[in-house]
């Protein structure tokens, strides 16, 4: 019996002994990740993040904005923007990465700065920076997650209420006058993937966001659009090509740091110049025409093998109309436009110019409309070969040459402007259509004027909206019902508040 | 015999075990039956030391035991006997026919348990299932022969992994597979990659590796009374392997078991249309070269131009699927050399697996060593057992979204395209330069020869599962037992999208490399069958266990390959890596009691207390460790009353149980950070880690069962009714509280979860003919889960699960609905249940994308199988028909084949020339009956492709799962040769559906075993098998 009692005994030692969650505390710490980071890492995250991947400049900017402003075309019908058809996906991709990638990013560092009580340069720019991530996300869909949105750890908010498109614009604006009164001596330094460190250049920026958020308000409320547009010009907007906000990507090594277009053009050979663009460029005898595009079939760029193609036509359809095939068409110029490092732009001088020259028309601002339309076409002229290695300078010769032969029309200079600002943002998909939407020109026929595509979603008309995702419907269903029943229906074509 | 020496010394070494004393003697008998007839392989066993053997074929033994020991011997069907070593004592015994069977069954912990004592249901299956109609996953072989655990395989091919689920999903979106155990030693069962929306392959997962010749048997511990002493970890249930021991054999024996199986594609149920041929619009002149687009005209034989520029005959090109898919095959040969003695025993085993999938270019090659060998010195015993196992394999199948999968385009070409003109001029579906040879200008629609021969997804798998467990006998009452087991593996797998695929025309590989391993540690003290007083006995054990997980991974990436089809990420434009690692212990101390009362009463407690690593934080105020208990009882009604004849065995029995589960993952608790990818322009780019919003204060879930049950055998046990009812529930289950990913974070971790399930198991046994030259049994199970989601989270939201690639239906938990809904887009109808269509200006009539709402239900609740066994002489035939009902299932295969008017759905009885009649009523609620033109019907299916309604089929079938013919060589005939035992079987499994209510698709089609059940794109045709399985043994 010894022999038991002693093996009870050393037994019971054995687990009284034990302290049975011993180092799991240190066990249950993730080796390979970190409590917190550096904000300057964050920042240089959420600008490549708000430049995008393959996945929304694919679906959102080129398969929807691109074609229905008839900056481009094609043949195939998954290019739904083109048909006029849903494809669900495509229309939320820019809501369904922005949020969990850019408004994730920009909220967290916004939090730590304030848990850091940083008040100076850094975060003026991530103020400007929110807003310029939530001002494309409420132009794609109007009212959307705002005021709550990204605070799913923050504040624990796991669904967030959508705020009227009208107070998030007051809201960005007040936003953006608030970042670029915090903009200081101090930088980002290498993580600043816009200006390099250039504060300047950021304040111009705020400013020239400025501006274009309160052009964005002239249909709606044009009081508070003259008020803010003047608050931006007298801050100082952007003054030159140098002042574009851009990031220059690399091709690799990973996917995000490449173009997300620039993946899309390596993906996808079914974008052609749109015959609306290719039109607008031969008849003004634009020097951009060889820079921009190139027939599909070899690259060319000679002017003469250059050919727009109608909107609105699946291949079969456009063979039997014109006897064409899509590879006929010219494409953006991928030799020039299309490369993995090309740079992403976010904002240009032209804009700016073509913006003021609007208000200057308005009367809200003193300059001159005819001088600041022909600051914007040379802008837009100039700024390709600065932007763009492989694209040819265009001389100031030129510049002059076509202003000489497309002078502004001064008594109904609007529709110039705006048409130059539509060409001026080729590849900046979400503004063109945006600011179309707004102003209404270059004047668009549906479907570039070819026959209605049987089976689209918008009745025949030029959609005016990016749809809310599905999900949100069952994630998020008290503040997306409240959101339709303010805004309408879900669909296509319903407008926006600044829209209507 | 040498080898055998070896193995004793070097256990001997093992156990440094010296200086014991004990008085043995040799002792030998002969059993016999009742009528003075010997038996052979009757089981002796010297009960204080586990020591056994058999009798040999005269009914003699012997053994050695020290006086005043006592000898057990049993035999089937025969009451065990025990007699008491002494001077001049008779050893030789003549048993007598037992009424009940005494039937031992592996229990927790590997204890070996006669079942009347135990208080609730396990069910056990004998080797003999699972060596003979084998499968590539061992655990496929179980698939309808116990009620209760819903095994489903994935459409993956031969490489797949396997779902199994006992008694319902106890977890909302956790683990829900039970724990493997081998030997005694948990293992890893964790799946290393599968399909999901965005397509993908099945990388397999743990248990598939155990080779079905090395089985013994299996238990299945299916409630929380049966598992309450493996932890959490078996908060699913556990399944218990015993693999094969050298027990048993007199001097060496040689066995060889030799199978091959062919595979093919017959009984795959595709009936696309085949009177239209490729086309959009009506018209032969595809618009775009989509040679998916089955909208053409009825097939004429007028030559054509094609996708490729060629012209061909527009006619029917014939089965494209069987000119696709080959015949695939299946060789499994083991070698097995037992041996024993008095002391000990040990068997050694080399397999050797070849298959070749039915999809081109896909194999696996597995080799498997393993050795079990068991001493005895005096007061210890000690068992060593360790595999090796290696799996190479080639080609794993991608499925569910498009680049890659070989299976997409197979069945979506229109039937004037003939998948072999799709081999290419430089073979094997490329260009001569080796490019993609394209056969679709969508870029995503891939050339499937291209996919399969082109794309690869290779691994390598190396495993060692080894265990040691040594038993000291104390007292001839008490006992102690340490056992340590570890589960590693090397993991390595090499994939890729090869230069010249069309949507990626540079094309990316992957390189990685996992280690993983899993230890396990155990200390206990034990009592055999203690006897208080003479009608009270006492069974009882406490011990403490330590689980160790780690896992280690590193990879390297690349993208745009520099020189063209070299395959290295060196040469790559963009390259990646990545690291991971993670780690996490349980601890735990757990006791076990049984009292038993005249051998026909057992009360049976059990407590354990875990402690988790991965619920503990610095700072955390809620526990991190959790206490739960069991209780069940057997009531053997047969020994206690007197029962009418007919009944020769009645017994009750009850458990309540709870068991603590759910903490499987580390680092959940807090928010990080992590510098990814490689930076950009010297800037470093950091970012928040978490997807999901982490909470510290996350506690295990705690699942509550209680069963009870009715085991009756009539008719001198020949026709026995095994039920059992079950009701359990899971509280505070670990949910991804679903979140708005306008929050940023796609989920919450939260305690919230609660989900219960209630069922009922039925067993029925049936010995419809017993005699010497004929035998016929019946066996027939069913059982009935009925699962209900209670709670998703604090607001009773739903919680989304995966989707289809077509992105209009989640799996989704409901509140107050069963487990996995299938929650997508409708038809828009109106009060009367009209579809409502939105007119064109045509006339034409297209149906409105109605709102989401609950569709089907993913998981089947009824399972069930019917059996049978008839034995002529040396003769034996066996078949098993296996069925589920009530679960439905999203087809993507049908939706596509919808839109692309392959599906003969999509063409009205008199065919599409005079258009296709649709009525229903239009947005103002005026009701229509139209015929839309033959040019138009794909406007109308292509809009059906996003509702998701129109892909909802019921899952139910009944398929006939397997067949055996076997012969069994009579002995006279081998009396001369050195064969002593040999036996021939022809073998089929998946041999008919006998009725399945998918089109076009096999009812267990989906893409992965993960929670989200009952989705389905483009997965491999489920295969017929036919082979011959030949056992000799020398």
């Amino acid at each position: 019996m010894k022999k038991i009692y002693l093996v009870l005994i050393v037994f019971s030692f054995v687990l009284t002994g034990c302290d049975f969650d011993k180092g799991f505390e240190e066990m249950n710490v993730d080796p390979t990740k970190a409590a917190q980071l550096d904000v300057n890492n964050k920042f240089a995250s959420v600008f490549l993040r708000t430049s995008g991947g393959r996945y929304e400049n694919w679906r959102a900017s080129l398969i929807y904005s691109s074609q229905i402003v008839q900056h481009m075309s094609s043949t195939a019908t998954y290019w739904t923007g083109n048909f006029y058809t849903l494809n669900q996906g495509y229309s939320t991709s820019l809501f369904d990465r922005g949020y969990p990638e850019q408004v994730k990013e920009i909220e967290d560092i916004i939090y730590q700065l304030t848990e850091e009580g940083v008040s100076d340069t850094q975060m003026g720019v991530a103020r400007i920076w929110r807003a310029f991530i939530y001002h494309r996300l409420t132009d794609l869909h109007g009212d959307i997650p705002y005021s709550e949105a990204g605070k799913g750890f923050i504040e624990g908010i796991l669904k967030p209420a959508y705020d009227p498109q009208e107070a998030i614009y007051m809201d960005m604006l007040a936003e953006i006058e608030g970042g670029i009164a915090q903009l200081g001596a101090n930088t980002l330094g290498g993580s600043d993937l816009i200006f390099q460190g250039d504060v300047d250049k950021w304040r111009k920026f705020g400013n020239s966001l400025m501006l274009r958020l309160a052009m964005r308000l002239t249909k709606a409320d044009a009081a508070t659009a003259q008020a803010w547009a003047q608050k931006a010009i007298s801050g100082g907007t952007m003054a030159s090509n140098d002042d574009i906000a851009y990031i220059q990507h690399t091709n690799g090594p990973a996917g995000i740091n490449r173009n997300g277009h620039g993946e899309v053009f390596d993906a996808d050979g079914n974008m052609r110049i749109s015959k609306t663009f290719m039109e607008f460029l031969q008849n003004g005898n634009d020097p951009r025409l060889p820079i921009l595009a190139a027939r599909r079939s070899d690259g060319s760029t000679t002017a003469a093998d250059l050919f727009g193609m109608p909107n609105g036509l699946t291949g079969g359809a456009l063979e039997a109309k014109y006897g064409t095939e899509s590879s006929y068409y010219a494409e953006p110029n991928r030799a020039v436009l299309g490369g993995f490092d090309a740079p992403m732009v976010f904002q240009t001088y032209a804009e700016v110019e073509f913006l003021k020259a609007e208000a200057a028309q308005r009367g809200w601002h003193t300059g001159s409309v005819e001088t600041h339309y022909n600051n914007g076409v040379k802008a837009a002229m100039q700024m390709l070969s600065s932007l763009y290695p492989n694209a040819a300078a265009i001389s100031d010769a030129q510049v002059s040459d076509y202003l000489a032969a497309n002078p502004l029309n001064t008594s109904s200079p609007m529709e110039m402007i705006h048409t130059q600002y539509w060409a001026a943002t080729f590849l900046n998909e979400y503004e063109a259509f945006a600011n179309w939407r707004r102003t209404g020109f270059p004047t668009l026929q549906p479907f570039g004027g070819e026959a209605v595509y049987p089976g689209n979603e918008t009745n025949g008309e030029i959609p005016r909206r990016m749809i809310y995702p599905n999900s949100e419907e069952s994630t998020n269903p008290e503040n997306y019902a409240a959101a339709v029943s303010r805004q309408g229906p879900n669909t296509l074509t319903t407008r926006v508040w600044w829209d209507k | 015999m040498n080898f055998n020496k070896n193995i004793n010394l070097l256990l001997v070494l093992l156990l440094l075990v010296s200086g014991f004393t004990f008085a043995q003697q040799a002792i030998s008998g002969l059993v016999t039956d009742e009528a003075g007839v010997p038996l052979p392989g009757a089981t002796v066993v010297v009960d204080q030391t586990n020591d056994g053997t058999t009798t040999d074929f005269d009914g003699n033994y012997s053994i050695s035991a020290s006086d005043g020991q006592s000898i057990s011997i049993s035999f089937v069907g025969y009451e065990t006997l025990s007699i008491v070593v002494g001077d001049g004592a008779d050893y030789n015994v003549s048993l007598q026919p037992d009424s009940l069977l005494d039937e031992v069954v592996v229990t927790a912990l590997g204890i070996e348990r006669n079942t009347k004592a135990l208080g609730y249901s396990v069910t056990q299956v004998g080797g003999e299932e699972i060596n003979e109609i084998k499968s590539t996953n061992a655990i496929n072989a179980l698939q309808g022969k116990i009620a209760g655990v819903q095994i489903s395989g994935n459409a993956a091919g031969a490489k797949g992994s396997t779902r199994v689920i006992i008694r319902g999903n106890s977890s909302l979106s956790g683990n829900n597979m039970p724990l493997y155990v081998v030997d005694g030693i948990p293992i890893d069962n964790t799946n290393l990659g599968s399909a999901g929306v965005w397509g993908g392959a099945d990388a397999g997962d743990g248990i598939s590796a155990l080779n079905p010749d090395e089985i013994e048997s299996v238990s299945v511990l299916k409630g929380g009374a049966a598992a309450a002493l493996y932890g959490s970890r078996a908060s699913n249930g556990v399944i218990l392997i015993t693999t094969k021991k050298g027990t048993g054999v007199e001097g060496i024996q040689v066995e060889v078991t030799s199978s091959v199986q062919f595979d093919d594609i017959k009984n795959d149920p595709y009936d696309p249309q085949t009177t239209y041929g490729q086309g959009r619009d009506y018209s032969t002149n595809s618009d775009t070269v989509d040679t998916y687009a089955n909208w053409g005209i009825p097939l004429n034989g007028s030559s054509v131009e094609q996708w490729d520029g060629v012209s061909r005959p527009y006619s029917y090109k014939g089965n494209n699927l069987e000119k696709f898919y080959s015949g695939g095959e299946t060789y499994i040969n083991t070698v097995a050399v037992s041996s024993s003695s008095q002391t000990g025993n040990v068997r050694m085993s080399y397999s050797n697996l070849q298959n070749k999938d039915i999809i081109p270019n896909s194999t696996l090659d597995r080799n498997t060593f393993g050795i079990n060998a068991n001493q005895k010195i005096g007061k210890f015993s000690a068992d060593v057992n360790l595999k090796y196992i290696n799996d190479d394999a080639i080609g794993a199948p991608r499925l569910s979204d498009s680049p890659g999968n070989a299976n997409y385009g197979i069945r979506l070409f229109a039937p004037s395209i003939d998948v072999n003109d799709m081999l290419g001029a430089g073979g094997l579906g490329t260009n001569e330069d080796g490019t993609e040879f394209r056969t679709s200008d969508n870029t995503f629609s891939q050339n499937p020869w291209f996919a399969a021969w082109q794309y690869f997804d290779n691994s390598v798998k190396e495993r060692v599962i080894g265990s040691a467990s040594v038993r000291w006998d104390i007292t001839d009452f008490l006992y102690a037992k340490g056992r340590f087991g570890i589960d590693r593996y090397d993991f390595g797998r090499t994939s890729g999208t090869p230069y010249g695929t069309a949507y990626q025309p540079l094309g990316s590989m992957s390189e990685s490399k996992l280690t993983r391993q899993q230890r396990d540690a155990d200390l206990f003290l034990g009592t055999d069958n203690l006897k208080i007083v003479d009608d009270l006995s006492v069974t009882a054990f406490v011990g403490v266990n330590q689980n160790y997980v780690n896992s280690e991974s590193v990879s390297a990436s690349g993208s745009q390959f520099i020189v063209p089809f070299l395959y290295n990420v060196k040469n790559t434009q963009n390259q990646g890596n990545g690291y991971g690692f993670n780690e996490r212990q349980i601890n735990s101390v757990y006791g076990s009691a049984e009292i038993g009362y005249k051998d026909a009463i057992f009360l049976n407690v059990t407590a354990r207390n875990d402690w988790f690593s991965t619920l503990s934080l610095a700072g955390k105020e809620a526990p991190n460790d959790d206490l739960y208990t069991s209780a069940s009882l057997s009531v053997v009604l047969s020994d206690l009353l007197e029962l009418p004849e007919v009944i020769s065995f009645a017994k009750l029995r009850a458990g309540y149980s709870q068991v603590a589960g759910g903490a499987g993952n580390p680092y959940r608790l807090n928010l990080t950070y992590s510098i990814v990818d490689q930076g950009h322009q010297g800037a470093s780019l950091g970012r928040i880690s978490n997807g999901s919003i982490p909470n510290s204060e996350i506690t295990p879930f705690e699942k509550n069962e209680t069963e009870i049950g009715l085991d009756l055998r009539l008719f001198d046990n020949r026709f026995s009714v095994d039920f059992t009812y079950y009701d359990n529930q899971t509280d505070g289950d670990i949910v991804g509280v679903s979140a708005s990913p306008t929050s940023g974070y796609g989920s919450a971790l939260a305690n919230l979860g609660v989900i219960t399930n209630e069922g009922v198991e039925l067993l029925i046994n049936a010995n419809a003919v017993r005699s010497d030259d004929f035998d016929l049994n019946f066996t027939f199970n069913y059982a009935n889960n009925t699962s209900e989601i209670v709670s998703t989270n604090d607001a009773g939201t739903n919680l989304s699960l995966d989707e289809p690639r077509s992105r209009n239906l989640r799996v989704t938990h409901i509140v107050g609905e069963q487990y996995g809904a299938l929650f997508g887009t409708s038809y828009n109808r109106d009060s009367q249940g009209r579809i409502i269509h939105d007119i064109e200006a045509d006339g034409t009539p297209i149906p409105q994308v109605g709102p989401r709402k609950i569709l089907g239900f993913g998981v089947s609740p009824v399972s069930l199988g019917f059996g049978s066994n008839m034995r002529y002489k040396n003769l034996s035939l066996s078949f098993l028909i296996e069925g589920k009902n009530g679960g439905q299932m999203f087809s993507g295969t049908n939706a596509l084949a919808k839109y692309f008017g392959a599906h003969k759905a999509t063409i009205d009885a008199d065919g599409r020339e005079n258009g296709f009649t649709v009525s229903g009523v239009d947005a103002n609620g005026s009701a229509f009956t139209t015929t839309i033109a033959p040019d138009r019907i794909e406007d109308y299916w292509r809009r059906t492709y996003q509702i998701a309604e129109e892909a909802i089929y019921d899952s139910n079938y009944l398929r006939l799962r397997q067949v055996s013919l076997g012969y069994r060589i009579p002995g006279d005939v081998l009396e001369n040769t050195f064969i002593s035992s040999a036996r021939v079987s022809l073998i089929g499994r998946n041999l008919f559906l006998l009725s399945n209510s998918v089109e076009n698709v096999d009812p267990e089609s989906g893409y992965n075993v993960s929670n989200s059940q009952g989705l389905e794109w483009f997965g491999m045709p489920v295969p017929r098998s036919l082979g011959l399985n030949v056992n000799l043994k020398f």
